[in-house]
């Protein structure tokens, strides 16, 4: 099953859950500075995701499988400047 | 074409004329509006040797399709004119406003040239434009203009106009409206000024008919809807609405981000402290001041009743504080931003301003520029009311170090000699803004290559595919390492395509905020389609801000640009800083670096755009005028 997230295809098996996705993303920026220090300093990394168009957050995550073609993106939590 | 009015307004100041004039549908697909409308006008009618205080230099405000939309983010609206700064083509944008006020007047832009023989300043009602006399407002600041043409005029009219720093031609001067945004760089209020014109005002009730009226209202509602959520549940010091470009100080200082001490410094505790966004809150006590229909509002209000640095007013954002705080290392917050206010009352940058008076500390460091010079000022890196007072001197144009201030750092530089010039931290004759090339290298190849606001952020911002983790996914950047900040890899590719989307938002008339929040390319198409009756793919906007960019660049050869230019660094860019994040790194590559961006862009080894991207881009008539 295909679907984009930031418009790159990547493949999930069917069923799956839109929380491997949270997972993916905040691993790949876990290193990422900025990330590392609001995350220092809230507990949370404070990353959005939005699906087709609309935030998501928990308790989505683990409620919402995956559909074929879904347009996901995260948003960092930063803003301006 | 639908979603705009047509046409434009010629106002030719010389002859104290006005008379509209139709704008072909072509115009619109090829440069939308906004910054490509002013720059179609440059290359309509400004001929080569024009320099910014020419008569013949063609000052346009301009609005953009989506101004009007009930859309966060779309009452952006840019003006253009060759820069006194730096004498070639550019652009500035603010928001508030003018840009849709503009357009229910009838008029997608005003478009000025000429030289008034006395102060003028123009009213546009409801399609009828007039010339009218400012005499008894030369002399006065930004705002008390402002206020005295709603005395005039009616409260409903909005106002652009410039204070007395625009009127003496500081080369940095800006242009502000309803007292809460400006028109920063570029040194267009100067322009204003050596037109004599203090101020356009205008106001109407045009209707213009968008393509698709429900299509574009379901949009909005799903956008503004998104937007609106998308700070629910952080803490307060990240939330917009009550922070502004505040919350920049925390993230920008673990990635070494922040101009110190006229950039050369990796860190300031004490400065990251006092600026927090949390101390910016309770110091300045400020309220959201929204621009119409955004949900972001980034813009802040501040309420300092008592002390002396009381004012309610602008608050500073991230830039401004920048460069008149950190890079000056002064941490009183109410004193910076009541300098920061001054600026704007004078009509002066402050990113620029930050820069200028910076650079004054450092050559009062280093002996070249003693109290004599200074009416007596300690300037003291560190000492906020020098910065306060030397506003002051600056934005009226003090006889002295005041007036040669106001021509801006490399001028200044030049004249004061003794070596002033290795730390002159600018490109071109317009400072650096407040992004740290050490922090990420793309910093320096944008400062080194914008074709519209020399080295601005802004017109480029390709910083922020670190800094804030912009990323365009419909036009392939979806995510970039963190090493890579420190890398030439596909720099060139990126600075391309982050400068031609500055220049299709700043033609459609959105503001950049909205895509730190969710706001996507496809967002972007979309709307214009649903309001210009288009049927572009998010390729053909891709297309579009090529377009521009090249129109940009063709401009800029017309006017004496030269591959050269663009390599004339700061000598501060390849000075390392010891500590931090940001510690040894220096920009070594950037010139291969600007060859490989000219060459993705289609420009040949000397920058400029050849003959195969212009004949792709169907660009040959505007060639022509190159």
């Amino acid at each position: 099953m295909n679907v984009q997230i930031m418009c790159r295809e990547h493949q999930f098996p069917p069923g799956t859950k839109f929380r491997a996705v949270v997972e993916l993303i905040r691993q790949r920026l876990a290193e990422e500075p900025m990330i590392k220090a609001i995350k220092a300093k809230t507990g949370q990394d404070h990353i959005v995701f939005v699906l087709n168009g609309r935030i998501i957050r928990e308790p989505a995550y683990d409620q919402t499988e995956l559909q074929e073609g879904d347009d996901i993106r995260w948003v960092h939590p930063y803003f301006g400047g | 074409m639908k979603g705009v009015c047509n046409k434009v307004l010629k106002v030719d100041l010389s002859s104290g004329t006005c008379k509209p004039e139709k704008v072909p549908d072509k115009v619109y697909e090829y440069f939308l509006g906004g910054a490509g409308m002013a720059a179609y006008y440059m290359w309509k009618e400004c001929p080569a040797g024009t320099t910014a205080f020419n008569p013949a230099n063609r000052l346009t405000f301009a609005s953009g399709p989506l101004n009007g939309a009930a859309q966060s983010g779309a009452g952006k609206w840019s003006a253009g004119a060759i820069s006194p700064a730096f004498n070639l083509n550019s652009d500035s944008a603010a928001t508030a406003s003018f840009g849709i006020a503009m357009k229910q007047a009838g008029f997608d832009a005003v478009v000025c040239y000429g030289r008034a023989d006395k102060p003028v300043y123009v009213v546009v009602d409801d399609g009828r434009a007039e010339i009218k006399d400012a005499s008894e407002m030369w002399g006065t600041d930004a705002y008390q203009t402002e206020d005295a043409i709603h005395a005039a005029q009616g409260e409903d009219f909005e106002v652009v106009s410039i204070g007395q720093a625009g009127e003496r031609l500081v080369r940095f001067a800006n242009i502000q409206t309803r007292k809460k945004s400006f028109l920063g760089r570029c040194g267009l209020g100067a322009v204003m000024g050596s037109k004599n014109l203090k101020a356009v005002a205008v106001r109407g009730d045009n209707k213009f008919q968008v393509a698709d009226p429900e299509g574009l209202k379901k949009l909005n509602k799903a956008i503004n809807k998104r937007l609106l959520e998308m700070d629910n549940g952080k803490p307060e010091w990240l939330q917009i609405q009550k922070v502004g470009t505040a919350m920049a100080t925390e993230l920008f200082a673990p990635q070494g981000n922040l101009p110190i001490k006229n950039y050369s410094l990796a860190g300031w505790p004490e400065g990251v402290e006092a600026w927090h966004a949390s101390n910016y809150y309770k110091k300045l006590k400020v309220t959201p001041w929204p621009c119409k229909h955004c949900v972001i509002q980034c813009h802040n209000k501040t309420h300092v009743k008592q002390g002396p640095y009381a004012y309610e007013g602008k608050g500073p954002e991230y830039e401004s504080f920048a460069m008149m705080g950190f890079n000056t290392m002064c941490a009183d917050v109410q004193a910076i931003s009541y300098a920061c206010e001054l600026a704007n009352l004078y009509s002066m940058d402050t990113i620029s301003l930050g820069v200028i008076i910076a650079f004054a500390m450092e050559a009062y460091e280093k002996g070249l520029i003693t109290k004599a010079d200074t009416y007596g000022i300690d300037l003291t890196w560190g000492n906020n009311e020098g910065v306060v007072e030397f506003t002051k001197k600056i934005g009226l144009r003090a006889d002295g170090i005041g007036y040669l201030l106001g021509e801006g750092t490399k001028l200044a530089a030049e004249a004061l000699g003794r070596g002033a010039t290795e730390f002159a931290v600018q490109m071109k004759g317009q400072e650096i803004a407040a992004h740290n090339w050490r922090a990420q290298y793309i910093s320096a190849l944008n400062y080194a290559t914008g074709c519209a606001a020399g080295p601005n952020h802004e017109r480029g911002n390709s910083q922020h595919i670190w800094v804030g983790h912009i990323t365009l996914p419909e036009w392939g950047i979806d995510h970039v390492e963190n090493d890579e900040r420190w890398s030439w890899k596909n720099a060139g590719d990126r600075n391309a395509k982050f400068h031609d989307y500055c220049n299709v938002i700043n033609s459609a008339g959105h503001c950049k905020f909205q895509e730190f929040r969710a706001y996507t390319l496809s967002d972007l198409t979309k709307t214009l389609n649903a309001i210009m009756g288009l049927d572009w793919t998010v390729q053909d906007l891709r297309e579009c801000g090529e377009r521009i960019t090249t129109l940009q660049k063709m401009l800029n050869v017309r006017y004496g640009w030269q591959r050269g230019h663009d390599f004339q660094w700061p000598k501060r860019f390849f000075e390392p800083v010891s500590e931090g994040p940001a510690a040894g790194k220096i920009p070594i590559g950037l010139g291969d670096a600007i060859q490989e961006y000219y060459a993705v862009r289609g420009w040949d080894n000397d920058g400029v755009p050849t003959p195969e991207l212009i004949k792709r881009l169907s660009m040959d008539e505007y060639a022509a005028g190159m």
